[in-house]
C-alpha cells in the first residue's frame, strides 16, 4: 500500500537524476568536440586577424583587392539569391503539387549539388561552356564568354546553391496541403493572387530560412567558382578566392588572408544568427498550429 | 439554382471515382450525398465545385454548362472537410477574402463581413486567428467565408466529420436553420445516414461510384430501390434471404408465418428489440413499441411465427411512384406476401 503510493512519485525523480548523471559525459564530449573542430580554430583566426591591431585589420579589408572581392561577392549574391529563390519556389510548387513523368528524376537532380563535390560542378561547367567545351565555341562566336568571367562565377554559384530554397519549402508545402489554395480558388482568386496571398504567406518562415541558406552558400562557395573564374585578380575574385589567393601567394599575405577570412566569417555568422531566429519562429508557429 | 449532372464519369484507379452519374439536385433544397467511404461522395462534390474535372459527361448549374469553367468563375461556396482556414489571416480577413478578390469597395466588404459573422455568430471572434478557434468555430468561419460571396450553390464536404458528438448535433441543427433562412441550394457529403436523414430534404445514395437511389429521406427509407439502400439507410435484418426493416416484422401465433424461436428480449426505453432464431438456423431481430409488446408479450424460448407487416413498406426493388403498383414490381414468388402456412 505504502510503496504503491510512493513509487510513482519517487520513480521520476530517480530517473531524472540518473539521466542527468548519464548525460553529463555526453555533453562534455559534445562541447569538446565542437570546440576542437570549430570553436578553437575560428577563435585562433580571430586572434590572428586582430593580433596586429584593429588598424591593420581595417587596412587589410579596405585594400583595393579585398574591396573588389567583397563587391564581386555581393554582386554575385545579388543575382544568385533572387534567381534561385524564384526557381526554388517554382520547382518546389511543381514537386509538391503536381504529378508528371520524370518527377523523381527532377527531385533527384536538385540534390546533386548537395551530394557531389562543388569542384565536380565547376569542372562540368568548364567542360560545357569554356572555349574548348561543348557549347563554348558557339557562345564565344556570339560574344559570350561564360568561363573566366563574372557570368561563369554566377553560373557556378547558382548551380551549387540551387537546392536550398526548394529543400526548405517542400516539406512545409506538403504539410499544409493544397486545400487553402483550392479554397482561395473557389473564392475567385487567380493563380498569382493565390501564390502571393495564400501560398507564400503560409510558407514564409521556411522560405526565409531557405533564402538565408542560399545566401550563406553563395557567399562561401569556393571550389566550383575557383574552376570557372580563372582567378583573375581584381576581376574574377570573390571573397573566398581572394582569401585563398592571399594565403597562397609568395610571399604569403597572412594578414590579408586572415582579415578576409574574418570578414567572411562575420557575414556568415550574421546570416547564421538570423537563420536561427527564423528557425525558432517557425517552430513556434508550428506549435501554434498544432 | 438547380445542379444537374449528365452521365458524369471520373475514374481514379480502384476507389473514389464516380461512374456514369446522372442526377438532378433541386433548386433551394438541402441535398445530402450519402454513401460508404470510398463510394465517390467527395469526388462528386468536387466535380460540382470544379476541383475535379470529369473524364466524361456534363455538369450544369441552372442552365449553364459549367463543365469546363474554372472553379474561380463558378461562383460556388465550397467548405472543405478540414475547413481549409487561411491560417495567417484573422477570421474577418478570411471572410473578406472572396470579396476582396472581387474588388468590392472597402465599406461594402466591411459591412458584408460584419453581416456574415453575425449570421454564423462569430462577431466576437473577428480578430482571432484560426489556430485560436475550436473545430465548430472554424467550421462556421468556413461557412461565412463561402457564403460571403453570395454563391449560387453551397457545397459542404463532410461538414461534421471532425467534430465531437455534441458539437456535431448542434451544428447539424444550426445548418438546417441557416438553410431555412438563406435558401441557397446546398449539397453536403456525409457517410452518416442518421445525419443525412435528419438534415437533408433529399438524398443521393452512392455506392461504388454509382447512384443507387435518389429521393426524399422518407422515400428512400420506405421504398428502397435496392437491398444496399435498405441496409445502408436505417436498421435491417435478414429473414429467409430477404432484407427487411426490423419494425416491419410482426409476431404471429406459432403455426402461422415463418416458424421462429425468441432468443433474447431487450428494452431500450420506448423500443423493444426481440432477437429470434429462424427454423433454418438464421438469426434475425425485430423491433416493437412498448405498447405493442405489452399487448402481446412473448418470452425467451417461446415458439412464434413471424411475418412481414404489409401496410407500411413496399418490397425492395419498387420505387415510390404513384403510377406503379408495388406488388407487380417484384416477381411474386409468394415468399413475402404469402408466408407458407
Amino acid at each position: 500500500m505504502t510503496t504503491s503510493v510512493i513509487a510513482p512519485v519517487a520513480e521520476p525523480v530517480r530517473n531524472r537524476e540518473t539521466n542527468t548523471r548519464r548525460r553529463l559525459p555526453l555533453r562534455l564530449i559534445a562541447v569538446v568536440y565542437v570546440a576542437l573542430l570549430i570553436g578553437l580554430p575560428v577563435g585562433f583566426l580571430f586572434g590572428k586577424a586582430f593580433g596586429l591591431g584593429i588598424g591593420t585589420f581595417w587596412r587589410q579589408i579596405t585594400e583595393p583587392g579585398a574591396l573588389d572581392a567583397l563587391e564581386l561577392s555581393a554582386k554575385v549574391a545579388a543575382i544568385v539569391v533572387p534567381v534561385n529563390t524564384v526557381v526554388g519556389i517554382g520547382a518546389g510548387l511543381l514537386l509538391a503539387r503536381r504529378r508528371f513523368p520524370g518527377k523523381r528524376l527532377l527531385d533527384l537532380t536538385f540534390d546533386v549539388p548537395i551530394a557531389i563535390s562543388p569542384i565536380i560542378i565547376g569542372l562540368s561547367l568548364f567542360l560545357a561552356y569554356s572555349r574548348i567545351g561543348a557549347f563554348g565555341p558557339w557562345l564565344f562566336k556570339h560574344g559570350f564568354m561564360l568561363v573566366f568571367s563574372v557570368p561563369g562565377i554566377v553560373l557556378a554559384t547558382m548551380a551549387v546553391s540551387l537546392p536550398y530554397v526548394l529543400r526548405s519549402i517542400v516539406p512545409v508545402l506538403v504539410e499544409i496541403g493544397e486545400t487553402q489554395e483550392q479554397a482561395a480558388r473557389t473564392l475567385g482568386a487567380g493563380m498569382w493572387r493565390r501564390l502571393f496571398t495564400i501560398t507564400l504567406p503560409a510558407i514564409r518562415w521556411a522560405l526565409l530560412y531557405g533564402i538565408a541558406l542560399t545566401l550563406a552558400r553563395t557567399l562561401g562557395e569556393f571550389g566550383a567558382v575557383l574552376i570557372v573564374s580563372g582567378n583573375v585578380t581584381d576581376k574574377t575574385q570573390t571573397l573566398p578566392i581572394y582569401i585563398y589567393d592571399a594565403w597562397d601567394q609568395v610571399p604569403t599575405n597572412d594578414a590579408g588572408a586572415f582579415a578576409g577570412a574574418v570578414l567572411l566569417a562575420v557575414i556568415s555568422i550574421a546570416v547564421l544568427v538570423v537563420l536561427s531566429i527564423l528557425r525558432a519562429r517557425e517552430r513556434r508557429l508550428r506549435v501554434d498550429i498544432a | 439554382m438547380s445542379i444537374s449532372l449528365e452521365r458524369v464519369t471520373k475514374r481514379f484507379g480502384v476507389t473514389f471515382g464516380v461512374e456514369d452519374v446522372t442526377t438532378l439536385i433541386p433548386s433551394g433544397a438541402l441535398t445530402a450525398i450519402l454513401g460508404p467511404s470510398g463510394a465517390g461522395k467527395s469526388t462528386l462534390l468536387k466535380l460540382i465545385g470544379g476541383l475535379v474535372t470529369p473524364d466524361q459527361g456534363r455538369i450544369f448549374i441552372d442552365d449553364d454548362d459549367v463543365t469546363d469553367v474554372d472553379p474561380r468563375h463558378r461562383n460556388i461556396g465550397f467548405c472543405f472537410q478540414n475547413y481549409a482556414p487561411f491560417r495567417h489571416m484573422t477570421v474577418a480577413k478570411n471572410v473578406a477574402y472572396g470579396l476582396k478578390v472581387r474588388h468590392r469597395p472597402r465599406a461594402e466588404v466591411a459591412a458584408r463581413v460584419e453581416e456574415m459573422l453575425e449570421l454564423v455568430r462569430l462577431s466576437a471572434l473577428a480578430n482571432r486567428y484560426p489556430a485560436q478557434l475550436s473545430g465548430g468555430e472554424m467550421q462556421r468561419m468556413a461557412l461565412a467565408r463561402a457564403l460571403a460571396i453570395s454563391p449560387r450553390v453551397l457545397l459542404l464536404d463532410e461538414p461534421f466529420g471532425a467534430l465531437d458528438a455534441q458539437v456535431r448535433a448542434e451544428l447539424r441543427t444550426w445548418i438546417k436553420e441557416l438553410h431555412d433562412r438563406i435558401h441557397v441550394t446546398t449539397v453536403l457529403v456525409t457517410h452518416d445516414q442518421n445525419e443525412a436523414m435528419e438534415v437533408a430534404d433529399s438524398l443521393i445514395v452512392l455506392n461504388e461510384g454509382r447512384v443507387e437511389q435518389t429521393g426524399t429521406p422518407t422515400d428512400l427509407y420506405d421504398h428502397p430501390a435496392s437491398e444496399f439502400v435498405l441496409q445502408f439507410l436505417g436498421p435491417s435484418t435478414t429473414v429467409f434471404g430477404q432484407a427487411v426493416r426490423p419494425h416491419d416484422l410482426l409476431i404471429v401465433p406459432a403455426g402461422q408465418g415463418w416458424p421462429a424461436t425468441v432468443t433474447e428480449i431487450s428494452t431500450l426505453g420506448f423500443e423493444i428489440r426481440i432477437a429470434i432464431t429462424l427454423e433454418n438456423g438464421g438469426a434475425a431481430w425485430l423491433q416493437q413499441s412498448r405498447a405493442e409488446f405489452d399487448a402481446h408479450p412473448v418470452t425467451i424460448g417461446q415458439a412464434i411465427g413471424v411475418q412481414r407487416r404489409d401496410a407500411t413498406v413496399s418490397p425492395v426493388g419498387t420505387r415510390l411512384d404513384p403510377a406503379a403498383k408495388p406488388a407487380e414490381a417484384v416477381p411474386d414468388d409468394g415468399a413475402l406476401t404469402q408466408p407458407a402456412p
